[in-house]
């Protein structure tokens, strides 16, 4: 049986080097794809995935497993970077998250779990429609708010407003517990 | 919003990162001094963060995780605990030339190259983070010089139809060019409008020949002057006219005000 995240979290505060490589080898690709996904840059992506684990490593004492998911902060905090990145934004903003508590609905400590989760989504995001799918899309993976997606589109900001509502209702549905 | 967020979805939404304006600032005024409001925000962003798994899989080189142990390396302990040093063996009175003499020479030079090295390595990695905000910059002119490209293609066009938009008898007044081009299905918008009464939005529509309207976007606002905007439209529509309506704030899907600019494709 693996380690849990909290265990290896509580050894690499103490230093172990293996549990960091081990917390790296469970999470790195999830988060390499998401990076990719978003920056659509390989030496980008990998440079903000080395920045994340080593503000893990740097940190690891203030992130408490019991307020969180390890990979909902990992993700959370990588997509922050790299949209930070995309958009010229300031990129120290990924440091304030430390304080923030990140709930995933599912354990995904095992790649059997991640697997499982993956189809879950992608099933979800198969049930919007064209529209809503492209709107969630340019909000998750490029960073747009309401009215700069509605200005991409060309959608009147109204729809994009309703477009994208439906579609959270929607995922909310199907992805909780 | 005072209090607590009015639906269930707009923590949804702020995890999502579309709130904008005043909306979000509400949403962050309030959030972090209420326990039950964080909670639900927490698992917002847990589904939210769930997204992920959608991007196609992406394995990063191995070369990272090798960099990474490098970095834990050479990285100050920090707030953690530090290591622990390896015990030092007692030192031994032989003298310098006693049998430990290689290793007073080796050690300094080690020593000196280690030093190098990682002096070497930063400037390294500082090239590497200048060089990606470098193509950064270089993707967001790229793309500049993409809509500067579909301009010029859209203003030397044979095709491309220049339409002025009149005011209306009774309606605010406003000087607004479209210019079309049907086979490329983009249109573009320059001029000037009166502002819209509050809670509304102007929306520029382009009506076809055959068929309901078509939104061409909504009228925005730059410090003052109207925002001049590009848009890509279904390629292929033969425009009778454009127009533009006042509309609920936001706009919508057909026209349903009244119109208050209208120019007739000639």
């Amino acid at each position: 049986m693996s380690t849990s995240d909290a265990a290896l979290i509580q050894k690499i505060v103490q230093r172990d080097e293996s549990a960091l490589a081990a917390l790296y080898d469970r999470y790195a690709s999830l988060l390499s794809s998401v990076l990719n996904r978003i920056l659509r840059d390989t030496q980008a992506a990998e440079e903000i995935l080395q920045d994340v684990f080593f503000q893990l490593w740097r940190n690891a004492a203030q992130f408490d497993p019991g307020r969180g998911s390890l990979p909902g902060w990992l993700v959370v905090i990588a997509r922050n970077r790299a949209i930070s990145r995309l958009r010229r934004h300031n990129p120290s903003a990924g440091e304030e998250l430390l304080e923030t508590s990140v709930i995933v609905p599912t354990n995904l400590e095992s790649a059997v779990a991640q697997q499982q989760l993956l189809g879950r989504v992608k099933g979800a995001l198969e049930n919007l429609s064209t529209e809503q799918r492209a709107a969630i899309e340019l909000a998750y993976f490029e960073g747009l708010t309401h009215s700069e997606i509605a200005t991409r589109t060309g959608d009147p900001l109204g729809t994009v407003k309703t477009r994208i509502r439906t579609a959270v209702e929607s995922l909310k549905r199907t992805l909780s517990p | 919003m005072n209090g607590h967020p009015t639906r269930p979805e707009d923590f949804d939404l702020y995890a999502l990162g579309v709130l904008e304006g005043e909306e979000k600032a509400a949403f962050e005024a309030h959030v972090p001094s209420c326990a039950a409001c964080a909670e639900k925000l927490a698992e917002a962003r847990g589904r939210i963060a769930l997204l992920a798994f959608s991007a196609p899989r992406v394995a990063p080189s191995g070369a990272v995780k090798e960099r990474l142990m490098r970095q834990i390396h050479s990285a100050p302990a920090g707030a953690g605990v530090q290591r622990e040093r390896a015990p030092r063996e007692p030192e031994r009175a032989e003298g310098f030339f006693g049998r430990w003499w290689p290793a007073a020479v080796l050690v300094p030079v080690s020593a000196l190259l280690i030093l190098v090295s990682i002096r070497l390595w930063q400037e390294n990695a500082h090239l590497i983070d200048e060089l990606g905000v470098e193509r950064v910059e270089l993707q967001r002119q790229q793309a500049q010089l993409d809509e500067a490209r579909h301009v010029v293609a859209l203003m030397e066009a044979k095709d491309t139809r220049t339409v002025a938009l009149a005011s209306q008898p009774g309606m605010a007044k406003g000087d607004v060019r479209v210019m079309y081009n049907a086979k490329m299905g983009m249109a573009m918008c320059d001029g000037w409008v009166d502002p819209a009464p509050a809670n509304k939005s102007y929306q520029l529509w382009l009506v076809p020949m055959e068929g309901k309207p078509i939104s061409a976007g909504l009228v925005e606002y730059s410090n003052g002057p109207m925002k001049p905007w590009m848009v890509k439209l279904p390629p292929g529509v033969e425009a009778k006219a454009f127009a533009i309506t006042l509309e609920p704030e936001g706009g919508m899907p057909q026209p349903t005000g009244p119109m208050v600019l209208v120019g007739p494709v000639s």
